[in-house]
């Protein structure tokens, strides 16, 4: 059951000795633990930084062979609202734990989904089962979580990883799965996963499963096939005119890949600096995004907001600059 | 060249002869003493709701008598030429040998008062004509052919029976070769309230539809009939009346599925410009909606319908002619479609969320990367995909 094909996991640090980085975090945390009464932590950071894998060393450390009935691992985003969270801390707080650590251990995950009410209601959790649990909190900016949250744990700022950490890292992993992997083909992997580590792994797992000689080439080869659709295609299809090709590759992109109609109209005012089109013209489709933006907030249906806006593309393709200028 | 499959059937089946024109036998009669009295009275209006017969009217009783029909419009009464051509000089006599003309203006309702006096120019033509007048119009008691109609004699066609619509789009389908169950074409008629035009349109849009999709929509048909006549009105008509901002009331339909049909149809009758202006009408009435919704402020549905109504009709200059099929909203299943699929790759997410310790939001935005790492058999074995999921990420087409 400790083994996993899943690499994150296999290859997840089991012990302080482990870890590559975060080496003050570490001190302080190992101290904590030796002394068996750990506060409330809370751990921010960027993602693939190490907080989920401290957790789980921690409790390793406090609870030994038994840690798994003493651990509970909630995720903020996943879960529907803080009642479920509450009634399941409930559950798990309703008994003691077993052996002699005189708590249990609740990972809280991306804690700052909750919403300032539910962070209220947390809070008043944390406190009524302080003397059977301890929180260990993540976030990825502590300024999203509530003063008084904040104020009752110990907070620890995790730091991107170095790129030298995850080379080696890399290596160790290389060398034990028979893999091959060039500079480049690290360099190419590390750009891709913007120094998420778990993404590091991920992309290395993904490409080893194609082959185990891991080339730049090789590793593009699935960074192509892992990003998003572009929404640049759509735009294109509305500047020449076709504006249901426009909308159907929209709708497909935004169902696909579940982007909202926000993070749309995001990468389409990107985008349009990028267009080939003239300067004035530019300026009137950014005037255009920003009014498909507002009305968005203002009305209800994101995606026919999004087809007013290109349609308004269509029309600029075609040559209608001065129509956009009249509203 | 107009395509034949593109003529409206109300077109098509116009009733060229008093025998076709079915249920307005009072007013036939009227109309020819009217005609052998001319010109004790030199002109006539047909007036009465769109779909009776008003225009075919006009045409029946020129083929029965065996006259020419000169057609004039608003903006033919101001052309000096053209009535000068209807008039004739005075003093002539009418010829026996000469082809008797009768004069129609189709749908007077049309020319407004500002139009540089085209209702003064008809007026004049009254007066000088030596032929008779066929006036038509839907509303002829507006105050401003308060002259028009002391001048006139005035002829009310009612809406057809039912029973008659029915009975002509029995003969229809007989010449189209259809065969469409009689409760079907019972509910059209019904719905078309007396309007033959729209039980036509009705009964050539159920005829476009390929038979397996046809005994499919048999069930949604109520809706669709009124759903098409609202689209037709809108799409096809330039001029905003005050019946544009509540046809959809008519539609037996939810306001949020109105939206849907507007918006999936809109590209087939608007490009360009117009294409541009009709969105955005359609932006704004949701803007609208989204009011109506977040703030409960129902007088802002008057807003909404203006915009879904009168804003999409305005988006073009001039009335539209053709037929078109439209189209069901189709983005709702692609919805719907894309959230089976969805549930499958959640559930795979789930699974794989829970050993990596990771969130499902996480692992749904890492799905491509992770579906790669998932070709390992000994991995799908690991997180207990099961049968339907280890199938969908086998299937070439998924996300």
């Amino acid at each position: 059951m400790e083994s996993s094909d899943v690499w994150t996991e296999k290859y997840r640090p089991k012990k302080f000795e482990d870890v590559v980085g975060q080496e003050e975090i570490l001190k302080r945390v190992k101290s904590l633990v030796n002394s068996i009464n750990i506060p409330h932590l809370l751990f921010a950071g960027p993602a693939g930084t190490g907080k989920s894998t401290l957790a789980l060393i921690i409790v390793r450390q406090l609870f030994g062979e038994s840690w798994r009935e003493n651990y509970l691992e909630l995720n903020a985003s996943d879960e529907r609202g803080i009642d479920v969270v509450r009634q399941k801390v409930k559950d798990f707080a309703r008994t003691k734990a077993i052996g002699n650590v005189p708590f249990k251990v609740i990972f809280l995950d991306e804690a700052d989904a909750l919403t300032r009410e539910a962070q209220q209601a947390l809070r008043r959790t944390m406190e009524n089962y302080t003397s059977t649990c301890r929180f260990i909190l993540s976030c990825n900016y502590s300024s999203k979580i509530l003063d008084p949250i904040q104020s009752r744990c110990v907070v620890f700022r995790f730091q991107l990883l170095d790129k030298k950490d995850i080379k080696r890292r890399i290596e160790y992993i290389a060398q034990n799965e028979g893999l091959t992997i060039t500079p480049d083909a690290f360099d190419a992997v590390y750009e891709a996963s913007e120094g998420d580590c778990r993404r590091v792994i991920n992309f290395l797992q993904a490409t080893a499963s194609i082959s185990p000689n891991i080339t730049p080439d090789l590793v593009n080869t699935i960074v192509s096939k892992a990003k998003p659709a572009d929404i640049k295609v759509v735009l294109d299809y509305a500047l020449s005119g076709d504006f249901q090709g426009s909308r159907e590759k929209l709708l497909s992109i935004m169902l696909k890949d579940s982007v909202s109609g926000q993070d749309i109209i995001k990468s389409i005012q990107k985008e349009v600096w990028n267009l080939p089109i003239d300067n004035e013209l530019k300026v009137k489709l950014t005037e255009k995004t920003g009014e498909a933006e507002f009305r968005m907030v203002e009305g209800s249906d994101e995606f026919i907001q999004l087809e007013a806006l290109l349609a308004s593309f269509v029309l600029a393709g075609q040559g209608g600059v001065k129509d956009l200028a009249s509203k | 060249m107009i395509n034949q499959e593109n003529i409206p059937w109300s077109e098509k089946y116009r009733a060229a002869r008093f025998s076709e024109i079915k249920g307005q036998e009072l007013v036939i009669d009227k109309l020819k003493t009217f005609l052998r009295s001319f010109p004790a009275k030199k002109a006539v209006i047909l007036h009465g709701p769109p779909g009776v017969g008003k225009t075919s009217m006009a045409y029946a009783i020129a083929a029965e008598y065996d006259a020419e029909i000169i057609e004039m419009n608003a903006s033919d009464l101001r052309n000096k030429e053209k009535i000068s051509e209807v008039i004739g000089p005075a003093s002539q006599q009418r010829s026996l040998f000469k082809k008797f003309k009768i004069i129609l203006i189709d749908e007077v309702d049309g020319i407004s008062t500002r139009d540089r006096g085209g209702l003064t120019e008809l007026l004049g033509l009254i007066e000088k004509s030596s032929f008779p007048l066929i006036i038509t119009g839907n509303d002829i008691w507006q105050q401003k052919f308060n002259l028009l109609r002391q001048k006139s004699e005035l002829l009310a066609l009612k809406e057809m029976d039912y029973k008659t619509v029915l009975s002509i789009l029995k003969e229809i389908c007989i010449k189209e070769n259809l065969s469409v169950m009689n409760d079907v074409l019972t509910s059209i008629a019904i719905k078309a309230r007396g309007d033959m035009r729209a039980a036509l349109n009705d009964l050539q849009s159920l005829s476009k539809m390929d038979e397996k999709t046809f005994v499919k929509e048999i069930g949604d048909r109520n809706k669709e009939v009124s759903i098409f006549n609202a689209l037709q009105f809108i799409f096809k008509n330039a001029q905003i009346d005050t019946k544009m901002t509540n046809v959809y009331e008519e539609v037996n339909m939810d306001v949020d599925e109105i939206f849907l049909w507007i918006e999936e149809n809109i590209p087939y009758e608007y490009k360009g410009r117009e294409l541009y202006k009709a969105m955005d009408a359609l932006s704004r009435a949701d803007v609208f909606r989204g009011r109506i919704h977040r703030q409960q402020h129902w007088r802002f549905l008057v807003y909404e319908n203006f915009f879904l109504g009168s804003g999409i009709a305005a988006a073009k200059k001039y009335n539209r002619t053709g037929w078109t099929n439209y189209k069901k909203p189709s983005r709702i299943l692609k919805i719907w479609l894309n959230n089976q699929r969805m549930a499958k790759k959640k559930s795979i997410c789930e699974k794989y969320a829970k050993v990596a310790h990771l969130s499902i939001k996480g692992a749904m935005k890492d799905f491509l990367l992770i579906k790669q790492i998932l070709a390992n058999p000994k991995i799908r074995e690991e997180i207990k995909l099961d049968e339907e999921e280890t199938e969908f990420l086998d299937k070439p087409t998924i996300a």
